[in-house]
């Protein structure tokens, strides 16, 4: 795909330099090098190779704030991705956070014969070896050691979204060999090693028989419905593991008393591939009113306002990421609650660095919890198997 | 071919075509949906790119379509049909009942001045106020007043008797309580007894109830009965004698009273015959003086024999025979029901079993009553309730009350006395045993000892019917010195006994009619339904009048009778703050010994206060008030819709605009940030006649900002809203930022834009004399969002200026919004005139280069915003030009 294709597919003639996108980008705001409006204007005047070599082409987080709201219909972060493409053609490539770590992981799953041990984690939980549903784990068992450091355990995550799908009487499958989505490195231009893995977790997918995928990690529920199809068949029922929860509240039977009963007011911060991407803003938020003595109240921006948690795939994490994440923890702390709960393990990962690592000034003063929504929901249903 | 052409819109588009083709010698019809043609241009406050006063302009030619001879003006009026073809086209016009006489109203304005009713104006965009009955604005053409009526309110409809509470409610508001008791006294004579004891199924169909709480009606309509007895009531003046024949009532409970009163209004004499020795029925034998008053009974009785109703107490009627003897033409019959149930358990006949009705006409009459320390009321309605609570006030020590029903409020088998009785008894001391049944009667020396009672598990079966169920189990046994039965009343056995009656001694009639076997006698209230309630018994009373009118002017009974009134559709409720009901207050616990009234009743300011949460649900509220003061007697309440036939040649669509709805454009914070407006509202504001009498405020200060930012394509050029430019808004914004300056000299003013779009003649140097004269800065920038400083509710822009690139926040005062405009024109009038719109929801035209002024059908031409975004001198020039295309189409035709 050149250049001009990327401008027919993701509408960017229609774009009337108007800017309002630029507004509302949340790295825009700080980091006045970039401007999406500014890049399609590149890449509408003939200066693509500019545009190809422009560090910047690589600080957009795809959060869709931007795109979200434009006159024109322009799909900004379609074009970032394809551009990003074309532009590691050339060489080019953002900076990687965790000094490469977690890309060099990615890669190794897209070689064929690796034998991975990524099921350590599953004490406590009922799976089963045939079952229609299947739960995609996704990369938490590699994160798992990266974030130690910072106290995120994204295995946790994994092992409570199969204790409420337990809780609903459903025992899945998981998969021995199951490979990383891909979404970061289609996000970051590798379009090759990502088609690697995508190929490997459908083959594997079609072979276990599974009906319907459960996912918790919104960039790999994202990845399988609207990138698979474009790359490889598969044809099973996706759903983020929210979505299923919302549907069947009222086979849950929360406890009176929570393991956390100190948190009783919680604020929910929508990632922006559940949230904007594939538009699921609701059912999180059903759930967390179906809980017992707990209180959501909005941030100053949520729903399909909300704002990014400051860095994708890994990629330009800089002041400008560590500005977006405490503005949103200052929005969040205003609020009054005593936990920011959100739907993605990488949005709890950034926040959680943001405070870890007391960099600037307005920063060092925040305090807050940050968990994810399918661990408040298993405190609340209490753990059958430690009763 | 017909030499007439029907003109649709009566804006500045509409208006031109019709004074074109009348000059040129055709007959116009110009239809105006709303009360005045002038339509958007009437808002404006000046009009580029001359910046003339609109009004100044317009005026003259409102007033020149209005007199012009050839020019037939249908206001407040809406095309229905459209038949025929091209040069005979038949049109069906519905002319919506104003409810004013338009060739009597003078315009005076009186009636607005005393309408209680006020709601948002439309014509100011919702920033000011007008009356139920009104003109749009001073200017308007025709100069005559309509009354904004819709339906009927749920209250009022709710209410068996069909009393007007939204009508006295709204004069309460005002402080208009004398006038308020009148709009009761219309319908019925009990407001200080309705006032206090009626069920108010009213309140249960409040529309403020959707909201938060019913408006407290009941309460209100006591209060304007106690204000007239505090100030005194001028004595009532009878009513004339117009009509033949004399009507006897036997009975003067409220059916009687109420049947009597209806009556003696239409004219008829009126005799009301009364067996015991003061009148009232159950009102003054039944209902306790703690919840209503003797002399509360006495006004309202009074009241009634004023007009001229004659009551003759003390005398039973034994035989109707004897009354047509008398030369009584017809015959309401309202005797009640007088004769407590039995119980049919044994030792039912010992000493100390007293029945409800006796008990408490013993003591409604002073009677001095000795109950002993022990006392069980047995039943669970309101008469229970009652005999439990004056047994209290009359000293017993324990009152307990034995029902079937269950104390479960929401179960199926609830107790059928009303929450706040059972509440207040309760507070008062009464000891509730309920879903048990009397067993036996447990004697000493033939006197009542205790009574013994069994488990009821079910009271009422799957119908609803009564048809207890009891279980085996545990004995409770109460003691007791008194035994009340309050387990029903049912009429007296022996009198009547020629008409016919059901097994349970009440009296059968016609339900329509209430006409009973007996020629010339009706009857109902409780002697026809069994126990029931007051306003029931007024509401047959109110039915029988009707009957026994038509029944002696020998009219039919049942036909024509007036229909059920029809409940409005939808309230608005925009804008309404929550604020609770005023509750009534109470005598405080320990006074409650004596038979002093409970509820003490609202004070002036609450009860004016109560009255303004009403939200006027039809709108005019039927007060009638307006009709007192105009002079030349125009108001109508009996208006209908009227529908005329016209036959034209050809016809000019000229609809105009509307205002998209912006409000899902919530990065913009419409409605919900304070001190962000759209164009049209800020029109308003700086508009001399308009709200705020040119004031521009802004609305969470008052104050006058001096510092104001105009967004322009809010909604417009946008693939998720509407597509097309609106093409006026770049123009109106720079001459509204001018006229900010105008008001309040150097007024910064800065606009956000994507293109200039300045078309038209003049225009660019329009632009730079705004930047050159006014202070108005252009940013180029589309702004993503609006956030607020909270500190002065100020509104933040946030942008890029594209032409920089930099990305700021932009503190401003006010913001004015450039909201996009849409066609005025439902797919229902595109439907009945057979024409075609573009994908905009624009007229198409056939051929955009060579007929743009046709539309798909033949015969009819379009012109101005309904047509394709234009400005008013736009609108002015397609006007002519579809005038000419209307002309040449009959006269081609000839
Ligand atoms: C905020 C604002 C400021 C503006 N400022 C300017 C300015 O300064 N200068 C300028 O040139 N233009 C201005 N305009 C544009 C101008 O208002 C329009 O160009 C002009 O009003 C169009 O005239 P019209 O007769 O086509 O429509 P309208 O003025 O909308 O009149 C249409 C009439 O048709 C009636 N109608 C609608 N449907 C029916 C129906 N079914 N049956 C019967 N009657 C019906 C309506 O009630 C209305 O009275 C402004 C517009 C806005 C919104
Ligand atoms: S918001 Fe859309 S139209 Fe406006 S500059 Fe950005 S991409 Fe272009
Ligand atoms: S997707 Fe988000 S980060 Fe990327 S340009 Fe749009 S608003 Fe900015
Ligand atoms: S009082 Fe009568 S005449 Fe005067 S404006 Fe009202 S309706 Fe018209
Ligand atoms: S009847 Fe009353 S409410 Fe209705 S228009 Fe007249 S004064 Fe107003
Ligand atoms: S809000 Fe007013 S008009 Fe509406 S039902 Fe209640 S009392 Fe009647
Ligand atoms: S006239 Fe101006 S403000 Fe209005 S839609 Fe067109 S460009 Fe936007």
């Amino acid at each position: 795909m050149n250049l001009e294709d990327i401008i027919k597919e993701t509408k960017t003639y229609y774009c009337l330099e108007c800017g309002k996108c630029t507004s509302l980008c949340p790295v825009s705001r700080y980091n006045s090098n970039f401007s999406p409006r500014f890049m399609l204007e590149r890449a509408l005047m003939g200066f693509g190779d500019e545009l190809i070599h422009d560090r910047e082409l690589f600080s957009c987080l795809a959060c869709y704030a931007c795109s979200n709201l434009c006159p024109s219909d322009v799909d900004y972060p379609v074009f970032t991705q394809k551009v990003r493409n074309l532009a590691s053609g050339e060489g080019e490539h953002g900076d990687c956070a965790h000094s490469g770590i977690l890309f060099s992981l990615m890669r190794l799953m897209s070689r064929s014969d690796i034998r991975q041990k990524r099921l350590d984690w599953l004490d406590g939980c009922h799976t089963s070896e045939k079952s229609e549903v299947l739960y995609f784990a996704g990369c938490a068992p590699y994160f798992e050691p990266v974030f130690e450091d910072i106290e995120v355990s994204p295995v946790n995550i994994a092992r409570n979204s199969i204790k409420v799908l337990n809780a609903l009487g459903i025992e899945p499958m998981v998969l021995p060999n199951e490979r990383c989505c891909g979404h970061d490195l289609l996000w970051t231009g590798d379009v090759e090693t990502f088609k690697k893995l995508a190929q490997f977790n459908a083959q594997m997918i079609k072979e276990s028989g599974a009906k319907k995928i459960v996912f918790s990690c919104p960039e790999g529920y994202r990845t399988f419905k609207i990138d698979y199809p474009q790359y490889v068949e598969l044809d099973c029922e996706l759903m983020h593991i929210t979505e299923l929860l919302a549907q069947n509240l009222s086979s849950l039977s929360f406890r009176a008393k929570r393991s956390n009963p100190e948190v009783k007011r919680v604020t929910y911060h929508d990632p922006c591939r559940l949230g904007r991407h594939l538009g699921i803003y609701e059912p999180p938020r059903e759930i967390i009113r179906a809980i017992p003595e707990i209180k959501l109240t909005e941030m100053e921006h949520s729903g399909d306002e909300s704002i990014c948690c400051g860095t994708s795939a890994w990629t330009n994490c800089s002041s400008y990421s560590k500005q977006i994440r405490v503005e949103r923890l200052h929005e969040a702390k205003a609020t009054g609650a005593e936990a920011l709960v959100t739907a993605c393990p990488k949005c709890q990962i950034h926040f959680k660095c943001a405070m870890v690592d007391k960099g600037t000034e307005k920063c060092t003063n925040i305090e807050m919890k940050v968990m994810d929504i399918v661990t408040l929901v298993a405190d609340a249903l209490g753990d059958k198997s430690s009763e | 071919m017909n030499n007439s052409v029907l003109v649709i819109g009566g804006g500045i588009a509409g208006i031109q075509a019709s004074l074109d083709l009348a000059n040129m010698g055709f007959k116009v019809y110009l239809v105006e949906k709303s009360p005045s043609i002038g339509g958007r241009m009437a808002q404006l406050d000046k009009t580029f790119p001359t910046n003339d006063c609109a009004m100044c302009i317009l005026a003259p030619k409102m007033i020149e379509a209005n007199s012009h001879p050839n020019i037939e003006l249908l206001t407040y009026s809406e095309v229905e049909k459209v038949s025929g073809e091209a040069g005979k086209v038949k049109v069906k016009v519905k002319k919506k009942a104003s409810f004013v006489d338009w060739s009597k109203c003078t315009g005076c304005s009186e009636c607005a001045k005393v309408c209680p009713v006020e709601l948002n104006s439309e014509f100011d965009e919702n920033l000011g106020k007008r009356k139920a009955i009104y003109i749009p604005f001073p200017q308007a053409i025709p100069n005559k007043y309509t009354i904004d009526k819709r339906s009927y309110p749920p209250c009022r409809v709710a209410c068996p008797a069909g009393v007007n509470a939204q009508g006295y409610v709204a004069l309460i508001s005002q402080g208009k309580f004398k006038e308020a008791l009148e709009v009761i006294r219309r319908t019925m004579p009990f407001a200080g007894v309705c006032g206090r004891v009626c069920t108010h199924p009213c309140e249960q169909d409040c529309e403020r109830g959707q909201f938060d709480e019913p408006v407290a009606i009941r309460n209100l309509k006591r209060f304007v009965a106690d204000y007239e007895l505090r100030v005194g009531r001028e004595k009532a003046v009878p009513v004339e004698r117009t009509k033949e024949g004399k009507v006897a009532i036997i009975g003067s409970g409220p059916a009687g009273l109420a049947c009597a009163y209806d009556l003696i209004k239409e004219g008829y004499a009126v005799t009301v015959f009364e067996a015991l020795p003061q009148a009232g029925g159950l009102l003054r034998y039944g209902i306790p003086e703690y919840r209503l008053p003797k002399e509360i009974v006495d006004n309202d009785v009074s009241y009634i024999q004023e007009l001229g109703v004659e009551i003759k107490i003390n005398t039973p009627v034994k035989d109707l025979g004897e009354i047509f003897n008398q030369g009584y033409k017809a015959i309401f019959l309202g005797a009640g029901c007088q004769e407590s149930m039995k119980l049919d358990i044994p030792n039912e006949e010992a000493k100390g079993v007293v029945y409800a009705l006796d008990f408490l006409k013993r003591a409604n009459s002073g009677v001095k009553i000795d109950l002993g320390n022990q006392v069980a009321v047995i039943g669970g309605g309101s008469v229970a309730i009652d005999c439990a609570r004056v047994a209290l006030r009359l000293g017993s020590k324990r009152v307990h009350l034995v029902c079937l029903e269950s104390r479960d409020l929401t179960s199926k088998d609830r107790m059928l006395a009303q929450d706040l009785e059972i509440k207040e008894a309760e507070e008062e001391g009464l000891i509730i045993h309920p879903s048990l049944g009397p067993k036996r009667i447990l004697t000493e020396n033939g006197k009542v000892a205790s009574l013994e009672t069994r488990v009821c598990t079910s009271v009422r079966d799957e119908q609803g019917k009564f048809a207890p169920r009891f279980a085996e189990g545990p004995v409770t046994t109460i003691e007791a010195d008194t035994i009340i039965v309050a387990t029903g009343q049912k009429p007296s056995t022996v009198v009547f006994k020629e008409i016919e009656k059901s097994p349970m001694q009440t009296i059968k009639v016609d339900p329509i009619t209430l006409y009973t076997n007996i020629d010339g006698v009706f009857a109902g209230g409780d002697v026809v339904s069994g126990p029931a309630d007051v306003i029931a018994a007024i509401t047959a009373g109110k039915e029988a009048a009707i009957s026994i009118d038509r029944y002696l002017r020998g009219i039919n009974m049942k036909e024509g009778r007036p229909e059920t009134l029809k409940r409005v559709k939808e309230v608005s409720k925009a804008g309404v703050r929550p604020k609770a009901r005023h509750s009534m207050p109470t005598l405080e616990l320990g006074k409650r010994k004596g038979f002093d009234e409970v509820d003490l009743g609202f004070d002036e300011k609450t009860a004016v206060e109560e009255a303004q949460r009403c939200l006027n649900c039809a709108v005019c509220s039927e007060c009638r008030e307006c009709e007192k003061v105009c002079e030349a007697n125009a108001i109508d309440y009996e208006m209908q819709d009227e529908y005329v036939e016209l036959n034209v040649g050809a016809i000019i669509l000229a609809s105009g605009l509307g205002l998209y709805d912006i409000s899902p454009l919530t990065e913009y914070g419409y409605g919900k940030i304070k001190n962000v407006i759209t164009a049209m509202e800020f029109e308003r504001l700086t508009a001399a006649s308009g709200p705020t009498m040119g004031e521009l405020k802004r609305s969470s200060d008052g104050r006058i900002p001096e510092n104001i930012a105009f967004i322009q394509c809010v909604g417009s050029r946008d693939f998720r809203n509407k597509i097309y430019c609106s093409s006026v808004c770049c123009m109106h914004a720079t001459k509204e930022a001018m006229l900010a300056f105008e008001h309040h000299p150097g007024t910064k003013s800065t606009i956000f834009y994507m293109d200039m779009r300045a078309v038209g003649k003049r225009f660019q140097e329009y632009i730079a004399r705004a930047k050159k004269e006014y202070n108005v800065t252009y940013i180029r920038g589309r702004p993503g969002r609006i956030e607020v400083n909270h500190e002065n509710d100020n509104p933040i822009i946030w942008h890029e200026e594209t032409t920089s690139g930099e990305i700021k926040s932009f503190e401003t005062e006010l913001v004015v919004l450039a909201q996009a405009m849409v066609p005025q024109i439902t797919k229902d009038l595109a439907k009945i005139l057979g024409i075609e719109l573009d994908e905009d929801g624009f007229v198409k035209a056939p051929d955009k280069l060579l007929q743009p002024l046709d539309t798909t059908r033949q015969g009819i031409f379009a012109c101005g915003y309904v047509h394709s975004p234009r400005d008013i001198p736009d609108s002015v020039t397609q006007a002519s030009g579809a005038a000419g295309r209307a002309a040449e189409a009959i006269a081609g035709g000839k």
